[in-house]
């Protein structure tokens, strides 16, 4: 929510992946809400495309952890976001980066990572959010970013209205390829028409960024440490046998979306991205592309490593909702009393 | 008026002295003067709009599925459990601030129907054409009246309403174009002079004549009504029979508001012929409409029950406080509490008109069974201003388009707009988007 005179905001983040398949969508989560208590984006929908209720639960309970739901150092001002879930099926297997942050019980046996996700209903149309958090922005205040299938993002396209919406709001969309199986080939359809209608530049971080900057998993223990329970740690620790560095696919792609100008990457020539029926991405170079690669800079390793482990073990910031100066912040109403 | 053996006219009226009453659906209206149990009247669409959003803890039950015991707003509704459909998770993304900052009431109320953000301004007023007028602009052309729009208070159109929005948007719900919004009547006789007079009001001179000689409107097309009766089974002359002491009632009704507001004292500027009493005027409204529906004059109707972001006291049922301060109650139980008994006082009274349409035969069905009767408001926590989880329910069947008796929940952020697109071609008016809509409403009608 926004209010004339307070001036123009931090850029608005969309982030939508395929939250559970791999474990660096969860701290590309935790980077983005980083640099959303740094003031430097605002976390403005999260959708997931992995068509299982505990991949839109771990999103919400990410988000709680965020409004401070675990460390209690501050109280939650507003309800968390709706998380859009894909419906349609695909990969909706558990995993362990879901199942053990998510089943984690505190010595009285309640959840310690708390959701509001239980049934489908809970969750959001994923085409609806996403078109509805466009237009909370400013123009060209938006900024996109897809770490899985882009059937999502091809909804919210296909909403009446939505191109020439996405085309006023939004800067531009960062698009973190990896494994194909994991964020091509489920939907090589919609990728195609994804990278031929999206009306914004795009720019794509290539599979070998993500295994070059590999995240330190020695960071998990150290500086994640403040908090007893993180739920983007304990996904670390789930996802596989610690210790392990983990590719960076979605960080890397959500760290040029909001720094782009600290030239942590090196960028291709422009041209336009197209997808092949086998779900691979093939740039064919011209001048007046809408599509670019980032590109791994060698020299820029260590310093995207450090920014990657102080922003996504960033504490919580408090993020007080922008109401008109004499409204008081509300809580939810109290549950009415149970008759007996 | 000339009876002929074929059968009577859906729009006959008992005309005399520059009156034309409308009559109810008869037998007679049937091919070949049969009494036939299986005609059905036509689809009837409604809106009523209620302010300041509900306390919403008493409003959604805890279930999905089949309706059981309803939570402690809609108990009135108990009864017609059956001719319900409670909607869950509508959402209208226009009327949250996006970009344009406070102003929830004003926005609210201005996209309900509209589904479009109104423009924040109380000089350049500027929404969308209401899902009611898209239907009134094509189906509308059928019946006397393309619609008709009903309130209860506070008929202002100008001025600022709401942190910036023009009252215009606080005190309509159906807009026939971008600009020109339809202010409800809120004054019974207003509404009944325009359903029953010749034209849009009975000229000066006839109501003097009928003022100064104490006559009721029926005694100007009695001649006519005799004739009508002569001609009709013993069935139709039942119908017509009750169908004109309803009319008379009503008059009688208007005529004692009148005589009240002498010596009552309501605590308000109201205009003349405004019963002071907040339930008998909500009667008076919808015992209107639903002759207006019955006689199908029109078959779409919104109803404005209070303006968006009222005031109103409810000294009625011991409520002195003002409704919108009590919503934002800051979690004080006692306000709390104030604000539940008036959402249940305003479902009380929506519940008695329910009852009425649904004790009146067509056919088959009964004019409830006809009807889509949309109740909700356009905030749901009224506290803090929330714009999805409206408060949405449906009474009747559309026609058999609609199968009640459960509560449907749908997925978070579906857009209001996609029910009214629904609605809309439930009238037979087929628009392809309307306001935000992502699509149609799926699950009404359980195909």
């Amino acid at each position: 929510m926004q209010f004339p005179g307070q001036g123009k905001p931090p850029a608005g983040i969309i982030f939508d992946a395929d939250m559970g398949n791999t474990i660096d969508d969860a701290l590309a989560l935790a980077l983005l809400y980083g640099f959303d208590g740094k003031k430097e984006a605002r976390v403005v929908s999260v959708s997931t495309t992995k068509s299982n209720l505990k991949s839109a639960a771990f999103c919400e309970a990410v988000g709680r952890f965020y409004a401070g739901a675990v460390s209690g150092a501050f109280g939650s001002f507003s309800r968390t976001l709706p998380v859009g879930l894909d419906d349609g099926g695909k990969m909706a297997e558990d995993t362990p980066m879901l199942t053990g942050p998510l089943s984690k019980t505190a010595p009285d046996g309640t959840p310690v990572y708390q959701h509001g996700i239980r049934k489908l209903t809970d969750t959001a149309e994923p085409g609806a959010l996403i078109r509805n958090a466009f237009t909370a922005q400013h123009d060209q205040n938006c900024i996109v970013i897809l770490a899985g299938p882009a059937t999502n993002l091809v909804k919210a396209l296909s909403v009446p209205g939505a191109k020439d919406l996405i085309s006023r709001k939004v800067r531009y969309l960062v698009f973190a390829d990896s494994p194909a199986e994991f964020h091509l080939k489920p939907d090589v359809a919609g990728a195609k028409k994804l990278f031929a209608e999206w009306p914004t530049p795009i720019f794509a971080a290539g599979d070998e960024l993500g295994r070059e900057l590999a995240f330190p998993g020695a960071s998990i223990e150290k500086d994640f440490a403040w908090s007893q329970a993180h739920p983007v740690a304990d996904a670390y620790r789930a996802y596989r046998t610690m210790p392990y560095d983990a590719p960076s696919w979605a960080m890397a792609a959500a760290l040029y979306a909001v720094r782009p100008q600290e030239g942590y990457f090196k960028l291709s020539e422009p041209g336009t991205i197209t997808v092949s029926d086998d779900g691979r991405l093939k740039l064919a170079p011209s001048s007046g592309g809408k599509h670019r690669y980032l590109v791994f800079d060698p020299a820029q390793k260590e310093r995207i490593l450090k920014t990657y482990t102080e922003v996504a073990s960033a504490k919580p910031v408090p993020r007080l909702p922008r109401f008109r100066p004499q409204q008081q912040q509300q809580a939810a109403p109290p549950k009415p009393p149970v008759k007996e | 008026m000339i009876l002929t053996g074929k059968a009577l006219p859906r729009r006959t009226f008992l005309r005399g002295m520059g009156t034309a009453v409308a009559l109810p659906f008869l037998d007679a209206m049937s091919p070949a003067l049969a009494s036939t149990k299986t005609s059905k009247g036509p689809v009837r669409m409604a809106f009523v709009y209620v302010p300041n959003g509900i306390d919403m803890r008493y409003w959604n039950p805890d279930y999905e599925g089949p309706l059981a015991a309803l939570p402690r707003i809609l108990k009135p509704l108990e009864p017609f459990r059956q001719d319900i459909t409670l909607l869950s998770n509508l959402t209208h993304n226009n009327g949250r601030a996006l970009l344009d900052g406070a102003g929830d009431h004003g926005r609210c109320c201005g996209s309900y129907l509209t589904g479009l953000q109104p423009k924040k301004s109380f000089t350049d007023i500027k929404a969308g054409i209401s899902c009611d007028q898209i239907v009134a602009n094509q189906a509308g052309k059928q019946t006397r009246f393309p619609s008709l729009e009903a309130g209860l208070e506070d008929a202002r159109q100008a001025g600022d309403c709401d942190s910036g929005y023009s009252c215009a948007y606080t005190n309509n719900l159906a807009w026939r174009s971008e600009t020109q919004p339809l202010p409800p009547i809120l004054n019974p006789r207003a509404m009944f002079e325009r359903l029953f007079g010749a034209d849009a009001h009975l000229t000066p001179e006839a109501r003097e004549q009928r003022n100064r000689l104490r006559r009721t409107i029926l005694d100007f097309v009695s001649e006519d009504t005799r004739r009508l009766q002569a001609s009709l089974g013993p069935t139709d002359k039942r119908k017509l029979d009750e169908y004109l002491s309803s009319i008379r009632e009503i008059e009688r009704q208007i005529e004692k508001a009148e005589k009240d507001n002498a010596r009552i004292d309501p605590g308000m500027d109201k205009p003349y012929g405004v019963p002071a009493d907040f339930a008998e005027h909500f009667k008076l409204m919808t015992d209107m409409i639903t002759v207006a529906f019955r006689t199908d004059m029109t078959r779409i109707v919104t109803f404005l029950v209070t303006r968006e972001g009222t005031s109103r006291s409810y000294r009625e049922i011991g409520i002195a406080d003002g409704h919108h301060p009590l919503t934002h109650h800051r979690n004080d139980p006692v306000m709390m509490e104030k604000v539940a008994q008036i959402n249940s006082y305003h479902v009380k009274q929506f519940a008695a008109w329910v009852e009425k349409l649904k004790s009146i035969q067509e056919g088959d069905s009964t004019l409830l069974d006809n009807s889509m009767i949309v109740y909700g408001a356009g905030l749901s926590d009224g506290n803090r201003h929330t714009h999805d989880d409206l408060p949405t329910l449906i009474a009747g069947r559309a026609g058999g388009a609609i199968k009640p008796g459960r509560r449907i929940v749908y997925r978070r952020e579906t857009p209001m707009s996609n029910l009214f697109l629904t609605m809309m071609d439930t009238m037979g008016v087929r628009v392809e988007h309307f306001g935000d809509s992502t699509g149609r409403l799926e699950g009404l009608d359980l195909s």
